[in-house]
């Protein structure tokens, strides 16, 4: 289950739930039969709260081998010396022993970041207002995307040229470049080899683009153009400066961007440790399948109406070309 | 008339109203407070040259006495509902009530005893010392065991666990009593004093008209649920009085959200009991109770009938009187008390006052108006049953039905202590948006059953069986269905990962034993 069962703001959890765990607090109550039939299960329990490497490191040592409380619930009709309240964090969590005080679906916890749907847009950069998110992102060609034209894999490709995608001309020292460029000697970061370009309008064969570098918008031939994509270089958000607005996840247009509701890991000694990179920000796609089945619906419905489309512009065009000769014939 | 004015038929139930018999007690208060009042005056004022007057006197006298008798009884009953909000909200929420409070005065507070008796002039104290001596030895903090000894014992109750917190009131009384009356400055001072004179004297006649059973209540006009009603709705106005006048921003921001709430929930509250009242077909609260348990008119409870009127009726009595969930105006994590910010000593102890009496009333009449008032569980049918019928049927009979109608009321007090344990505040917008927009259309369809209840299906005698089992079933099922039922797409909308279940915790065990 990706999501806690008890955090989602319904009727069921709003209401009948907390009332059926007071209720059963108040049964517990009741001598002799009610500890025993409204019990949580775990009271009394020996818990392990070591892991075994910690265990046997400090064998046999004071922390080794505890108990959970005997009651925690100890508000019986008999008297009772101690009630425990502690709750050992981090061995025990407040949602695992008080299940009624779980974190809120829409608190606003650590920042996790579904790296794989994410498309360097940049509008939680743009969002945030203490300049927390770092997003590096740079235009490349996929070079897994464009294979040569006698591999078998060819027209295949997943990238294509599309309004708002980018596009990438070989300069014209390509092969120099290549030829001369040795990372074992090189000081410097590799040239580029490609002159990138934003493609503002598609029609037919010619594409209407702004060249990146010069920033010229420019009519071109899309022959010999190679399709390009941006991706994500580097992507990191300092904690430390985080208010936990929440602007980020909601100016995200791709659901990639979440304030999960996790309130754990996100301390350090140092301030360096709240720099949270893409490692730590990861929420991992079994988590949050839900949101990732949804997007790629989003997209698969995106990409089969553009085939759709497509395909109809080309059984028009297909139509019209055959019905042109035979007019001609006509005529003729 | 001496044998029946004093009810002394004993277990004979049953008062002739028309031809129908309905239950009633074998002791009648009424009819022995009026032959009281009869009796004094005739030796009295009838003895001498102006006997004429014993007529009005002795009437006079007999209401009058009868107010102060259930004045007491509510005060007294009132009790109940203040003791039961410190010991089950204690069990609900898993910790110990107060249980010390008057054994601290002879074991200390923090297990420090100071002998103050001791200097006291000429050796006064010594009996003193005697008495908590006596105490101290018997019920002080030693126990048989050492560790209830060692930690000070504090919340060692032993077998006494009934009594500790219900003498707490007496106590809580006296403090309040003695406390100094202190208006705010800048206060507007007339409405300052005045306001909380208008809640509690208008909490107060609520109870004349609500019945304590069929022979205890203060005066029964024929529209007691339209002036009810009305003077219920008559504190709010004072609660916007002080929350106004004290010159907070905190009482401002309750008494305004108070008048906001309650404007809200009294429309639906006033539709539903307008629901009741046409099935019931009266606008006398005793006549409604009476429908209830007639056993040839009506004699089913009102909860089989209209189960969504109780749950309405419920709900907006809770919101009326600004118990959690509904205590916004209240909200003591923001607002400091609310619109009572500025209430100290006796104005503020009657102010509490008043809201339990407000809240013992809501019970009161949800015990009426669905519970069949005054009527123990099967009443006419337990007589049925062979032998062992009887027997119940003696035993109950003997409690008196006021007694019954007080125990269903805080049963009805106990499910706002279970409320209140249970549910967390709500937000303004939300309280206000779930009154208008769903309580109002709701009370509004509740009041169409009730009229087609009564048109359509009512026939004069008592209701054939199937209807309230019908009505009580069907919905049972809309309540199941609307816990199991939620929109799995719209919710996806919302939902956002969540880590803490899905990490490997340090302690494996913690979620081993979990029912879920």
């Amino acid at each position: 289950m990706a999501y806690h069962p008890r955090a989602t703001p319904n009727f069921r959890n709003l209401v009948v739930r907390p009332m059926w765990i007071t209720l059963r607090a108040a049964l517990r109550t009741i001598p002799v039969i009610g500890p025993k039939l409204f019990s949580s299960g775990y009271h009394g329990k020996e818990a392990k709260m070591l892991d075994e490497k910690t265990a046997n490191r400090i064998k046999g040592g004071d922390s080794d081998s505890r108990f959970y409380a005997a009651d925690r619930e100890t508000s019986h009709f008999v008297k009772s010396p101690s009630r425990p309240v502690t709750i050992m964090y981090p061995y025990e969590r407040l949602e695992d022993l008080e299940p009624w005080l779980f974190v809120p679906n829409n608190y606003n916890g650590r920042i996790g970041v579904v790296w794989e749907t994410c498309t360097a847009c940049k509008a939680c950069v743009r969002a945030c207002p203490n300049d927390c998110l770092h997003m590096e992102s740079e235009v490349r060609v996929n070079v897994l995307d464009m294979p040569d034209a006698s591999d078998e894999n060819l027209g295949l490709s997943t990238v294509e040229f599309m309004e708002g995608g980018y596009l990438a001309q070989k300069k014209e020292d390509f092969e120099d470049i290549e030829n001369t460029f040795s990372l074992e000697t090189a000081h410097e970061s590799a040239p580029q080899q490609y002159d990138f370009a934003e493609i503002i309008d598609l029609s037919g064969n010619t594409a209407s683009v702004r060249w990146q570098e010069t920033g010229k918008i420019e009519s071109v031939d899309l022959e010999g153009m190679i399709p390009a994509e941006q991706d994500i270089v580097s992507g990191r958000i300092d904690l430390g400066r985080c208010m936990f607005c929440g602007l980020c996840m909601e100016s995200c247009p791709f659901n990639s961007f979440f304030m999960t509701n996790e309130y754990d890991g996100m301390s350090g000694m140092t301030r360096n440790d709240l720099w949270m990179d893409a490692s730590r920000t990861r929420v991992l796609p079994v988590v949050h399948k839900e949101a990732v089945d949804r997007e790629l619906a989003k997209r698969a419905d995106k990409e089969r109406s553009k085939r759709e489309r497509a395909a109809k512009k080309a059984s028009k065009t297909k139509q019209q070309s055959e019905d042109k000769p035979e007019n001609a014939e006509a005529e003729a | 008339m001496f044998p029946q004015s004093w009810g002394v038929s004993i277990l004979v139930s049953g008062r002739q109203i028309g031809d129908n018999m309905v239950a009633t007690d074998w002791f009648d208060v009424r009819g022995a407070v009026s032959w009281l009042a009869e009796q004094t005056m005739d030796y009295t004022v009838g003895m001498t040259r102006f006997w004429e007057q014993k007529y009005w006197l002795s009437d006079f006298t007999a209401a009058f006495a009868m107010a102060a008798i259930i004045f007491v009884v509510t005060m007294l009953s009132v009790l109940g509902p203040v003791w039961m909000e410190r010991k089950l909200i204690a069990r609900l929420m898993d910790h110990r009530g107060s249980t010390i409070a008057i054994r601290s005065l002879w074991t200390g507070e923090g297990n420090i005893r100071v002998e103050w008796w001791k200097n006291l002039p000429f050796g006064i104290g010594i009996p003193i010392g005697w008495i908590n001596g006596f105490l101290w030895n018997n019920f002080g903090n030693e126990s048989s065991n050492p560790k209830v000894t060692q930690v000070g014992n504090r919340s060692y109750a032993g077998w006494w666990w009934a009594l500790p917190g219900m003498i707490n009131n007496f106590a809580d009384f006296t403090k309040f009593a003695i406390k100094e009356h202190m208006p705010p400055r800048d206060a507007d001072t007339v409405t300052y004093e005045v306001a909380p004179f208008i809640i509690i004297s208008t909490t107060l006649l609520v109870f004349a008209f609500i019945p304590y059973g069929p022979t205890l209540y203060a005066a029964n006009p024929d529209l007691s649920l339209i002036y009810m009603m009305a003077i219920f709705g008559i504190a709010p106005l004072g609660v916007f009085f002080a929350g106004w006048a004290s010159n907070n921003k905190y009482t401002l921001i309750g008494g305004m959200r108070s008048a906001a709430q309650l404007t809200a929930y009294e429309i639906p509250l006033l539709v539903t009991v307008l629901g009741i009242a046409v099935l019931s077909g009266s606008l006398n609260i005793i006549e409604i109770a009476e429908f209830q348990m007639n056993s040839s008119e009506g004699s089913v409870w009102n909860i089989f009938l209209m189960p969504l009127g109780a749950a309405l009726f419920l709900i907006t009595m809770i919101a009326e009187v600004e118990r959690t969930p509904f205590d916004m105006p209240e909200a003591e994590a923001e607002l400091v008390e609310g619109w009572w910010t500025e209430y100290g000593g006796m104005r503020w102890g009657l102010l509490f006052a008043s809201e339990y009496l407000r809240a013992l009333a809501a019970c009161l009449l949800f015990s009426l108006f669905f519970l069949g008032g005054w009527e123990f569980p099967f009443e006419d049918s337990l007589i049925t049953i062979p032998i062992i019928g009887g027997i119940f049927e003696f035993i109950f009979q003997i409690i008196p039905h006021s007694i019954w109608l007080l125990m269903k009321a805080w049963l009805v007090f106990g499910f706002f202590i279970w409320v209140r344990a249970s549910l967390h505040r709500v937000r303004t917008d939300q309280i206000l948006e779930f009154g208008w927009r769903y309580l109002l259309p709701l009370s509004v369809v509740q009041l169409g059953l009730s009229m087609w209840l009564r048109l359509g299906v009512y026939d004069g005698g008592s209701w054939p069986l199937i209807v309230p089992a019908l009505i009580t079933l069907v919905s049972i099922v809309l309540f199941v269905v609307l816990v199991m039922d939620e929109d799995e797409d719209a919710l996806a909308e919302q939902r956002r990962p969540y880590h803490v279940s899905e990490i490997n915790k340090a302690s494996p065990g913690a979620r081993m034993n979990m029912e879920d």
